[in-house]
């Protein structure tokens, strides 16, 4: 019985956007109602990755108003604009941007309207926050943004905005250079692992995992992705294998395609690091696919650091751990003989 | 009120999750709603000779079968090229291709329906090897040849880089074909809604796209079509392509009737793509102080019997090839390669998640054998503001590559300052 523990690390960047110069195009629509709440129309699905909060809590920022007050109506192509797809980690960026426009359009009219009303200038002389607009400088004078919204509806004015964002990208020559993406995000792991060399099982023990979001927008939100995201790469690293069989698939069941469970998830510690890129919603990016990227092969150079054993078929299922163990050190063939 | 970005704002549909309140297509019903299934048959490539679709009819609450001739409009679909088939007319090219589909006011009866249909085929030559496929005679998966895509990244002077190399290595690495495993499979129930127009109701990544393809298929302008995205539960790439929404959509244009179809597991391993299994052959090289001189790296992922968005996730590949690292000397080939596999297509990364397996392998090989700690050799050649990548982008801002090292390395417990 021997067990013998190892530590790998593995640096990751992923190019957020369709990439390549094709329209990464989102937009938008932004309303704000007499009573001070919020519709934010996008195209946007959430598929469970968060971007409704997130899109929520950049149009509430922008506007001055709780998150509570809005309401994010998303992917219904009768009532929503194209938002392009929630996919290449894009939503926050390119959807953060477009709702980021969107309010702040709608949040001007109300803010022009209100600078008429109270005698003040210049917009840039009146900040909105927690449903109040305040003179600068002179925080006794303030309207709610519901009185102000119900009084600017009665006088004619519509307070909707409309923001479409554009990521930049150009297409890659036929030497494949120039801009395929636009921003990076980066990532590092470090894994550390248990391996059984007598049954070549892996049991992957703690990830640390630190990210560059840019900016996060939702703390809960990229910890959870974060998570999410190793315990994919769990999957990748050591068990995930669509079984083939002259092109058709043995496994099509979860009793033989093996996935993470709980019990197979580490210790996950993640540290999010914020370099904001100046161009995403308040500097941020994204975090959906880099948080898996660093797993897998940090799970992997952790075996490697553990044993010697450098596998280059993956998943590192117990048999092929155990090749390659025996691969690294021929005398284990006589020992297990 | 302080900022509220960054704040950990809960869910906005979170309690609708927690508590089953959250709606999903299985959830939906409408009055008079038929249940629909689809046929597939168990060979990769064959030639069809006859669909009989009489048993099938005469089983009791069996509504509609329909084949290829029922599709009124473009009989195929797909993000890049639209030649996955809605249902076979001729030809099969994978277990993911639908022979017929069902309805029925029963999901048994649409079940037995399904599998009553009588299908005649010819199995025909195939390849299953991405290599064999590249090769001149192999089984053409489709006319115009199994290499779909190339793409070609050159940096420098390979040659110079091997000359500046105190140490190479070369080693080729496979991934498997792996399976998105979301937990909600697809599901989707379509209906003619009270304008006449078909409204799908189905847990999507991109409804705007969705609403192209199927109108597309039925022949029918896109603003007669609306899919409503419902609770989604889970994607990872695996709901970018169309799955169920076509042919529901189909059995209730036909019937006039809302329509339910619902994947058992199994259904949803063959209906939605899967992450390209990559070979990647790299050779990459250091000097002494283990900065690299270059990398060297051929890419073939198996894009299975259609193009999904192959093409883009093998560019993606290539683009991330050398790591998040300054290298001066790069020559990377990606190819997408057609064959008789379940087709693939987007899985969270794209393309950018099979590489870091190789250059990270790579780094620490490369590491051994110049005698430095895996730190070390990542600290000399990670990526900082204002560094040029193998594509030649300067990158001007945002790069929190070595914020992340170090912070990562500290809460390791490694001694970074010493391993500089």
């Amino acid at each position: 019985m021997a067990k013998k523990r190892g530590v790998g690390i593995a640096c990751t960047f992923y190019g957020i956007g369709y990439g390549n110069g094709f329209p990464d195009v989102s937009t938008a629509l932004v309303e704000i109602h007499d009573d001070g709440s919020v519709t934010v129309r996008t195209g946007a699905a959430d598929c469970g990755q968060g971007s409704s909060t997130v899109l929520a809590q950049i149009a509430a920022q922008e506007i001055g108003v709780p998150v509570e007050k809005v309401t994010v109506v998303s992917a219904d192509t009768d009532a929503t604009p194209d938002a392009g797809t929630t996919a290449a980690t894009r939503q926050t960026y390119v959807s953060g941007n477009a709702v980021r426009l969107a309010s702040r359009k709608a949040a001007d009219k109300l803010l022009e309207f209100v600078a008429r009303e109270l005698g003040v200038n210049t917009i840039m002389g009146l900040k909105a926050s927690d449903g109040y607009i305040t003179v600068l400088g002179y925080p006794q004078k303030r309207v709610s943004i519901a009185e102000a919204a119900s009084r600017a509806r009665l006088q004619g004015v519509r307070l909707v905005g409309e923001g479409t964002f554009t990521a930049h990208t150009t297409k890659l020559d036929e030497n494949g250079q120039g801009v395929p993406y636009w921003p990076y995000a980066f990532g590092v792991q470090i894994a550390e692992v248990e391996v059984d060399t007598e049954t070549g099982e892996v049991k992957v023990l703690k990830v640390i995992a630190a990210h560059d979001v840019g900016r996060a927008i939702n703390k809960a939100g990229v910890i959870g992705q974060i998570c999410g995201g190793v315990a994919m790469g769990v999957g990748l690293a050591l068990m995930e294998e669509v079984v083939l069989q002259q092109g058709n698939i043995l496994n099509p069941s979860f009793s033989t395609y093996l996935i993470p469970t709980s019990l197979d998830v580490p210790e996950i510690e993640p540290i999010i690091i914020e370099d904001p890129e100046p161009t995403g919603p308040y500097g941020a990016k994204g975090v959906g696919e880099p948080a898996t990227l660093p797993t897998a092969p940090a799970i992997l150079n952790a075996i490697y650091n553990a044993t010697g054993a450098r596998l280059t078929e993956f998943p590192a299922t117990p048999e092929r751990v155990l090749k390659a163990l025996k691969a690294a050190n021929p005398a284990l063939k006589e020992d297990s003989n | 009120m302080g900022s509220l970005i960054g704040q950990p704002v809960g869910r906005i549909e979170g309690p609708g999750k927690v508590t089953g309140r959250a709606i999903y297509p299985a959830d939906i019903t409408f009055p008079g709603m038929l249940y629909g299934k689809a046929r597939r048959i168990p060979v990769a490539s064959a030639r069809i000779d006859k669909v009989d679709v009489e048993a099938a009819r005469k089983i009791p609450g069996v509504v509609a079968v329909l084949t290829a001739k029922d599709v009124p409009g473009h009989n195929g679909h797909g993000v890049l090229i639209p030649h996955m088939p809605v249902l076979v007319a001729d030809r099969v090219r994978s277990v993911n291709d639908v022979v017929a589909v069902v309805a029925a006011e029963s999901e048994e009866a649409a079940e037995e329906a399904a599998e009553a249909i009588k299908v005649e085929y010819e199995p025909l030559p195939a390849v299953f090897d991405p290599l064999e496929a590249m090769k001149p005679g192999a089984p053409l998966v489709h006319e115009d040849g199994n290499i779909l895509y190339h793409i070609k990244i050159r940096r420098g002077n390979i040659d110079v880089g091997r000359k500046e190399a105190a140490a190479i290595v070369t080693r080729t690495y496979r991934t498997a074909m792996m399976e998105h495993a979301f937990l909600q499979p697809e599901a989707a129930v379509a209906r003619v809604d009270e304008r006449g127009h078909i409204e799908i109701h189905v847990a999507t990544q991109y409804p705007h796209w969705d609403r192209v393809e199927v109108a597309r298929a039925l022949g029918l302008p896109e603003t007669r079509v609306r899919i409503i995205t419902t609770a989604v539960g889970g994607a990872f790439g695996a709901r970018e392509d169309m799955t169920l929404q076509i042919l529901a959509a189909l059995l209730a244009w036909h019937t006039g009737r809302p329509v339910k179809m619902v994947n058992t597991r199994e259904e949803s391993f063959y209906s939605h793509s899967k992450r390209h299994p990559m070979i990647m052959k790299y050779s990459t090289g250091a000097d002494r102080e283990g900065r690299l001189t270059f990398v060297e790296a051929e890419i073939i992922g198996d894009s299975g019997a259609y193009a999904s968005w192959s093409p883009n996730v093998l560019r993606k590949a290539a683009v991330h090839a050398t790591g998040p690292y300054y290298v001066p000397h790069v020559k990377i080939d990606a190819y997408a390669v057609y064959t008789n596999n379940p087709f693939t297509g987007a899985m969270r990364g794209f393309g950018a998640t099979q590489p870091p397996l190789a250059y990270e392998a790579q780094m620490d090989l490369l590491a051994a054998e110049l005698g430095l700690h895996p730190f070390t050799i990542r600290w000399r050649n990670i990526l900082r503001q204002g560094d040029v990548t193998a594509t030649g982008q300067v990158l001007e801002s945002s790069v929190g590559l070595e914020a992340c090292l170090l912070a990562a390395a500290r809460a390791a417990g490694w001694d970074v300052e010493r391993l500089k």
